[in-house]
């Protein structure tokens, strides 16, 4: 049961890492190219939307690429 | 709605919402707080405080999840269901701090990783008596964290509807992991039939709701019609009130019928924002106003007015002796169909 539970914490961890990397590319230079409205969004709307971009990450980074491809 | 993204969409009756939000939040913590102390006075502050904040994230949960059913049964709860998504975000603010002070309580002050003590600190698994019930919380706290976290229109527009729909359905899983957090935790101590009594009237309450509210719409997509020529009957046109639609289910998909201004236009139910009911909502200012957050689209072709962008189907109407007819053929959203004047 201990090695189920550290795989567990292991990927979580890993997922919420990958996640904060992310976000804070995204954040200020991603979501513009997705998203047209954050062009003039503000920065601390930006800072709220961080937890969210931590948590979402592998749906924006799918969106990001599609962006990219069409 | 809007060309940039806000905080918070506030306005007047939202920040009248968020103070009696904010008000019986506090108000709960105070009399939860004056209570112990009169009656276990021997209570530490910690204690105190996870006891507080977790029994009101649970009423709070509780309360979140019958604003939906009774929408849906009763139009004037709408203007709460208009501002769920603060009470969402209260409550998980309310449940960080329940979960926050117990991690720090029980798993902060060792020399092991709080959460892998949280998940290693009792390992009787396969116990349901002393089953590690923090471990259910810890789960539930994620999806509510989830759900707080994408708690703006951005995700909804980023994450497509459906995804975001998806994600924000998990407050039923969590919602049955509290309550077995509870049961296997709090309860396991807890010997007054008062407070087990209040939980299992809140979840008979949460069901009954839900259940109901299935088989009022399941009647709605059941209900048998004539067919005239590939038209379908919906329904004597006096059925309509003015401003106001019939909601029909045609080929599967749920159909809103307007009558506004001596004309009758039909487009799809489902807005294009959260999924929220069309056809329960009114016309307002000549535009279709969703009931849920306010999103509008004009009864003609289904498109919101400009600048916005959303759009859904459209369906032609015919009128025949003062009954109304349905091409069950949806047209592509924004589609413009000739309103049928009565």
């Amino acid at each position: 049961m201990e090695t189920i539970i550290t795989v567990f914490l292991t990927i979580l961890g890993i997922y919420f890492t990958i996640g904060l990397l992310f976000g804070l590319y995204f954040l200020f230079i991603g979501a513009t190219k997705i998203d047209p409205l954050m062009k003039d969004t503000k920065k601390n709307v930006r800072v709220l939307l961080f937890p969210g971009i931590i948590v979402t990450w592998p749906f924006l980074i799918g969106r990001l690429f599609k962006s990219k491809t069409t | 709605m809007g060309l940039n993204y806000q905080l918070v969409l506030w306005n007047k009756h939202k920040k009248t919402y968020d103070k009696i939000i904010a008000a019986g939040m506090l108000l709960y913590i105070i009399l939860f707080a004056a209570t112990t102390l009169i009656f276990n006075s021997e209570t530490s502050i910690e204690t105190l405080v996870i006891r507080a904040f977790g029994s009101l994230a649970i009423i709070m949960l509780h309360i979140i999840l019958v604003i939906g059913p009774l929408a849906r049964l009763n139009t004037n709860f709408l203007p709460i269901l208009y501002n769920r998504r603060h009470l969402g975000v209260s409550m998980f603010i309310a449940a960080l701090i329940h979960g926050g002070f117990s991690m720090f309580q029980f798993h902060a002050l060792g020399d092991v990783n709080p959460i892998y003590s949280l998940f290693t600190s009792n390992m009787d698994y396969g116990s349901l008596t002393n089953f590690p019930f923090q471990v259910l919380g810890f789960f539930a706290l994620l999806i509510l964290f989830i759900m707080a976290s994408t708690s703006h229109d951005f995700f909804l527009g980023n994450l497509s509807a459906k995804v975001w729909k998806r994600l924000h359905m998990m407050v039923y899983l969590a919602y049955v992991l509290i309550i077995a957090h509870v049961f296997l935790g709090a309860f396991q101590q807890e010997t007054s039939p008062f407070t087990i009594g209040i939980m299992v009237i809140g979840f008979i309450v949460v069901a009954s709701l839900h259940l109901t509210t299935a088989f009022k719409e399941r009647k709605i997509d059941n209900t048998k019609t004539e067919e005239k020529n590939g038209w379908l009957k919906v329904c004597h046109i006096s059925e309509i009130e003015e401003d106001r639609a019939k909601i029909f289910t045609v080929e599967n998909e749920r159909v809103a019928i307007f009558k506004y201004n001596g004309k009758l236009s039909a487009i799809h139910n489902v807005c294009k924002h959260q999924g929220g009911p069309l056809g329960e909502g009114k016309i307002i200012d000549g535009c279709i106003t969703c009931p849920w957050h306010g999103y509008q689209y004009l009864p003609s072709n289904g498109q919101s007015p400009p600048p916005f962008t959303e759009k859904v189907a459209t369906y032609e109407l015919m009128l025949e002796d003062k009954t109304v007819y349905i091409n069950p053929k949806a047209f592509d959203e924004g589609t413009e169909v000739k309103p049928c004047n009565y």
